[in-house]
């Protein structure tokens, strides 16, 4: 079972609570009980004294002066029935009751002692008293029925019943309440670490964090920094790589230029130089991609200094490899570029530019059109894509900016273009808008920069 | 023309070799950046393409070399890296252009011949497809046959050759033609390509029109 600090907390503290509680709840009974119990028995103990005035010994004879009228106001009790014996030394009842139970006689004469008994199976109090009288040893049995002590016994446990059951209930919300408190700062820490991007590093901070979490925090950190290093480590061998590659790609691409150039009139090997042109193409692009993967990790976009750029200019700069890319499709490729200047990284932005509209260009069928725009509106800066593709289901919109996911297996593509278009996004603090096309077919996607 | 490339990556230099040969282009090839000066006092060079990671002195030291003692030959540098500080670096040491490897070679090749023109402004002949240019003379031929152009017909259909199988916008046409800055609408770029289009209908050579930006005159396709 999976141990938990509340339920830990709660058990250890709620439990003890509990058995104080009922600890207390018994002895509080019992010092409420005693002080009544001796005052009922006083009580009783009066009618024995009064019995003992009564007897009186008569040259070797015990006898009692109780007129039927002073018997009637010894018995005299508005809740309990109350019995006597008067008996000799050798247990003969003098006077009283007959059937009153053997008498459990005190040690020493002339102390009343009080104790629990049964008669006619009914609960009794019995108090006894031993004296001698002459030379006649007696002892004296009173006894009255348990009611009205039970009454109050019952009143006295239902008063505590009430009052432990309050105080319990009161101490368990306390606990509970005071648990929940304490523990806030690792819910706080929770929530702090939920809402964290998954590629931030940055460690977490300390202010405001109790004494008992720092630790916690900073073994959380010393992890955070150790794959933050890590991370950085693999994007610039991501880099280095993608730097490595471009010399000989560079060579083999030149060389098989050449080659078709050379042989364009000889079919076969001009078919096979395009296509070794396409793959190596392919590997080109495949290489940016990386290099802009690494390049755009929101980690590395901190160090680098933030420029105006004028966004119509550098879109001007990728005319030209689209216009050529978009002939081999014959699809009509066309510019609205108004004067747009954002605050943002260069060559960061020509990538997110180049990524979409390669993007376009390859999910637009042959003869197709794509628009390429910029303006401002009242708000923001737009830089927008628009094709007359087939169009991206609004269950995938999510999904496409996830790194390698393809919306199509018929395109080629690195599965990388649109996820690098977000972390750029996502460093200039512009939003992507996805929608329809203009007629309702095909896709627009557009970057609002805030001015 | 003469180039020197100074690339130590053999294959890449040997390719970009061939095909500047193809377009007429001489080229020298040495693998370091300490015999450039050597090669520079035997040969005329017009252009230098230089790579930045070269063996020794790599290709940053070259230029500051070169401007230190005054030398201003135009200056291509080829670039594994497209960090901002490597580029800012280099055209801050004096280089006038670069191009990110791998590249696309008529990218190359137009280029460099504007960082020759750029230094020596000399009339040549522009030839593609059946139209030639005699930028001398201000004679226009397609096929043997001579047309008649006006001077700003004349003027943007020099700058479309010059800058053939290249994008051009508008803007960068009236630039071209109109230097001294008189005012010319984007709208009258459009008249004079449409005019120039049907001059040159016969010589197998198409100004495609680039929606909402521009032009790009290249030889039509067999």
């Amino acid at each position: 079972m999976i141990s938990s600090i509340r339920v830990n907390l709660l058990k250890w503290l709620i439990v003890p609570l509990l058995l104080i509680n009922f600890v207390g709840g018994g002895l509080t009974y019992w010092l409420a009980w005693a002080p009544a119990q001796i005052a009922f028995d006083q009580g009783l103990a009066d009618t024995v004294w009064a019995l003992m005035s009564r007897l009186s010994n008569n040259h070797g004879t015990i006898v009692i002066d109780l007129p039927p009228q002073a018997e009637q106001v010894l018995r005299v009790n508005h809740v309990d029935l109350v019995y006597f014996t008067v008996r000799d030394s050798e247990g003969k009842t003098i006077v009283g009751d007959n059937d009153f139970p053997s008498l459990q006689l005190p040690a020493s004469s002339d102390e009343p002692f009080a104790y629990d008994g049964s008669m006619h199976g009914e609960l009794i109090r019995i108090i006894t008293l031993k004296t001698k009288m002459g030379s006649e040893l007696i002892s004296i049995g009173v006894a009255e029925t348990d009611k009205k002590r039970a009454h109050i016994r019952a009143k006295i446990f239902f008063a505590l019943l009430i009052l432990e059951g309050l105080l319990t209930l009161i101490s368990i919300t306390i606990v509970w309440f005071a648990v929940t408190k304490g523990l806030l700062p690792l819910k706080k820490l929770k929530s702090n670490l939920d809402a964290r991007n998954y590629n931030d590093l940055s460690s977490v901070k300390q202010d405001h964090v109790p004494l008992e979490l720092r630790p916690v925090i900073n073994a959380i950190n010393g992890l955070l920094s150790k794959v933050q290093m890590d991370a950085s480590a693999r994007q610039n061998f991501l880099a280095n790589v993608a730097h490595q590659l471009r010399t000989p790609l560079a060579g083999l691409k030149t060389q098989i230029e050449w080659l078709t150039q050379k042989h364009e009139n000889d079919h076969d090997t001009s078919q096979s130089a395009k296509l070794m042109m396409t793959s190596t193409e392919r590997m080109i692009r495949q290489t940016n991609q990386l290099l802009v993967l690494a390049r755009a990790e929101p980690g590395q976009f901190a160090c680098i200094d933030l420029e105006t750029v004028e966004l119509n200019k550098l879109i001007e700069e990728s005319v030209q490899h689209f216009v050529e890319m978009a002939r081999k499709k014959e699809i009509d490729l066309g510019f609205d570029l108004k004067s747009v200047s954002v605050l943002g990284d260069r060559f960061l932005l020509r990538d997110m530019i180049d990524n979409l509209i390669d993007n376009a260009l390859r999910y637009t069928p042959r003869h197709g059109l794509v628009t390429v725009s910029c303006f401002n509106n009242s708000d923001h800066s737009v830089f927008s894509v628009e094709d007359s593709g087939p169009g991206i289901p609004a269950s995938e919109r999510d999904k496409i900016f996830n790194r390698f996911y393809r919306l199509s297996d018929q395109v080629a593509g690195s599965g990388l273009g649109l996820s690098i278009v977000r972390d750029i996004a996502k460093d200039h603090h512009a939003e992507i808008i996805l929608t329809s096309g203009p007629n309702g077919t095909g896709a627009s996607i557009s970057v609002q920069f805030n001015q | 023309m003469h180039v020197l490339l100074v690339e130590d990556d053999s294959v890449l230099s040997d390719g970009i070799a061939r095909i500047l040969k193809s377009y007429g282009i001489v080229v020298d090839i040495i693998d370091n950046g300490n015999d450039v000066e050597s090669i520079l006092r035997r040969t005329e060079i017009d252009v230098i393409v230089l790579d930045i990671g070269l063996p020794g002195i790599d290709g940053f030291e070259v230029v500051r070399r070169l401007r230190a003692q005054g030398n201003d030959l135009p200056v291509l540098l080829l670039t594994a890296r497209d960090a901002i500080q490597d580029r800012v670096h280099g055209l801050e040491l004096g280089a006038d252009d670069y191009l990110i490897k791998p590249f696309a070679t008529p990218e190359l090749v137009a280029r460099i011949r504007a960082l020759a023109r750029r230094h020596h402004p000399k009339p040549v002949e522009l030839n593609i497809g059946g139209l030639s240019l005699d930028t001398f003379s201000r004679r226009a031929m397609v096929h043997d046959q001579s047309i008649e152009l006006s001077v700003r017909e004349w003027a943007v259909l020099e700058y479309l050759m010059q800058q053939a199988s290249r994008v051009v916008s508008k803007q960068q046409i009236i630039d071209a033609i109109l230097p001294w800055g008189e005012e010319v609408t984007l709208n009258a770029v459009e008249v004079y390509v449409s005019r120039v289009r049907l001059k040159i209908a016969a010589a197998g050579i198409v100004i495609r029109t680039i929606r909402g930006f521009g032009y790009m005159l290249e030889k039509l396709e067999p």
